[in-house]
């Protein structure tokens, strides 16, 4: 048995190793600007009722991710018709991954919980679905057509009774779909 | 004394205008004093490389340059004037595995979308207190991608040993209070054998409930410490 010849090496039997990595400690320049004491009360409740008072009128913004969305779902839609191997499913899974994170992730910063809750549930079914068939698209087009509806209809904050029962419907229709397609889930992201 | 952000440069990143004003609003509101913003990560790297600015505040998805690959060119690029500089990510996404992806590409801190004042606080202040090494090999740059300093089991010790390595004799003497819980703590597992009719040494499977065990408060007792 080889036996390794110095300390360097015994660490990695009798190889040297081929990754190196270098440990920095970069000056910490923040710190020495902004000094101690961490933000009052004050200014982290000022900061936050500028957050919930902005007007911004999320809407022209959500239509615009929305149709993003339903440009996804189109072309997932042909993709479906050409042979298997001509297929792009995670390209186009990703196409509608964008436009529905972006409603998720902006539509709460401006008054639309509602929005958030159900584009967090579009991310998590595109998340780990495999490959987008027809009735995966029948679903995401349940979820477009529902943000719509949540933003023609003003439906600011959470919705209520009513934000649950579309989310619950919708949530339904995922648990109905990986009960029918178990297989149809990345084994990445499983 | 409080933080003063007055003299601190931000720059701030995202392709949704509203959002990029609802940002530096938050940072102005923070006290910071000058606060860039940019549209896509190309014009950011620009104003990156002129204003050396001490924080960046991006969001992922843009185009034509998004902001993981912008964080991958300033910790990269040779001529970057700063490649230490703290980046936070802000993102509606929240899947570890789009986490994990951010982290290996160099981003300090991640901010999920939609936020409150405080969580982009929050980032702020462990970017300023709680600062991370920096590592650079062949396939990763960018901060200590493990936040712990020590590997040690943190949750609670259950057994004699650990209490030994947590006391070692002659080391520390135990508090009042921590030897009261032992003692409750080794009466009830007397009374749970001695109802089960279980010997000291036997190992205790709970498959059945009807064990009565009336528990000692520790609280009353501990008053005549």
């Amino acid at each position: 048995m080889t036996q390794p010849d110095d300390k360097t090496s015994s660490s990695h039997y009798n190889q040297k190793p081929i990754r190196r990595a270098e440990f920095i400690k970069p000056p910490n320049i923040l710190k020495s600007k902004v000094g101690s004491g961490g933000l009052s009360q004050n200014i982290l409740s000022k900061a936050q009722d500028l957050l919930e008072n902005n007007t911004v009128d999320f809407r022209p913004l959500g239509e615009m991710y929305l149709d993003q969305l339903q440009e996804g779902i189109d072309h997932s839609a042909v993709d479906l018709d050409l042979p298997e191997e001509k297929r792009q499913g995670e390209k186009l899974i990703r196409q509608m991954l964008y436009p529905s994170m972006q409603l998720k992730a902006n539509g709460g910063m401006f008054h639309y919980e509602l929005v958030t809750t159900i584009g967090d549930k579009l991310v998590q079914f595109l998340e780990v679905i495999e490959r987008p068939d027809i009735e995966a698209l029948e679903i995401v087009q349940a979820f477009h057509t529902t943000i719509r509806a949540v933003l023609l209809g003003k439906i600011q904050g959470s919705g209520g009774r009513y934000g649950l029962e579309l989310i619950q419907a919708l949530d339904d229709a995922c648990y109905r779909y990986f009960m029918k397609y178990p297989d149809n889930i990345d084994p990445h992201k499983r | 004394m409080a933080y003063n952000f007055n003299s601190v440069t931000v720059l701030v990143v995202d392709d949704n205008i509203p959002m990029l004003q609802i940002t530096k609003s938050l940072l102005l509101t923070f006290g910071v004093g000058n606060v860039l913003t940019a549209k896509d990560g190309e014009a950011a790297f620009e104003l990156f490389q002129r204003y050396n600015p001490d924080l960046i505040i991006t969001d992922w998805m843009m185009r034509p340059m998004d902001g993981i690959t912008l964080a991958k060119k300033i910790r990269r690029d040779k001529t970057a004037t700063n490649p230490y500089i703290p980046i936070i990510l802000m993102t509606g996404f929240s899947e570890k595995h789009r986490i994990f992806e951010a982290r290996d590409e160099g981003i300090t801190e991640i901010l999920v979308k939609p936020f409150k004042a405080r969580d982009l606080y929050k980032r702020l202040f462990q970017i300023i207190e709680k600062p991370r090494q920096f590592v650079r090999s062949e396939d990763f740059v960018g901060p200590d991608r493990r936040r712990r300093e020590s590997g040690e089991y943190q949750g609670p010790r259950r057994r004699q040993e650990d209490v030994e390595k947590m006391f070692p004799a002659g080391r520390m003497e135990m508090s009042h209070a921590t030897k009261k819980d032992l003692e409750n703590a080794r009466k009830h597992l007397d009374e749970v054998r001695s109802k089960a009719g279980i010997k000291e040494n036997e190992e205790i499977t709970i498959t059945d409930m009807d064990i009565e065990v009336d528990f000692v408060d520790a609280k009353e007792d501990s008053d005549e410490i």
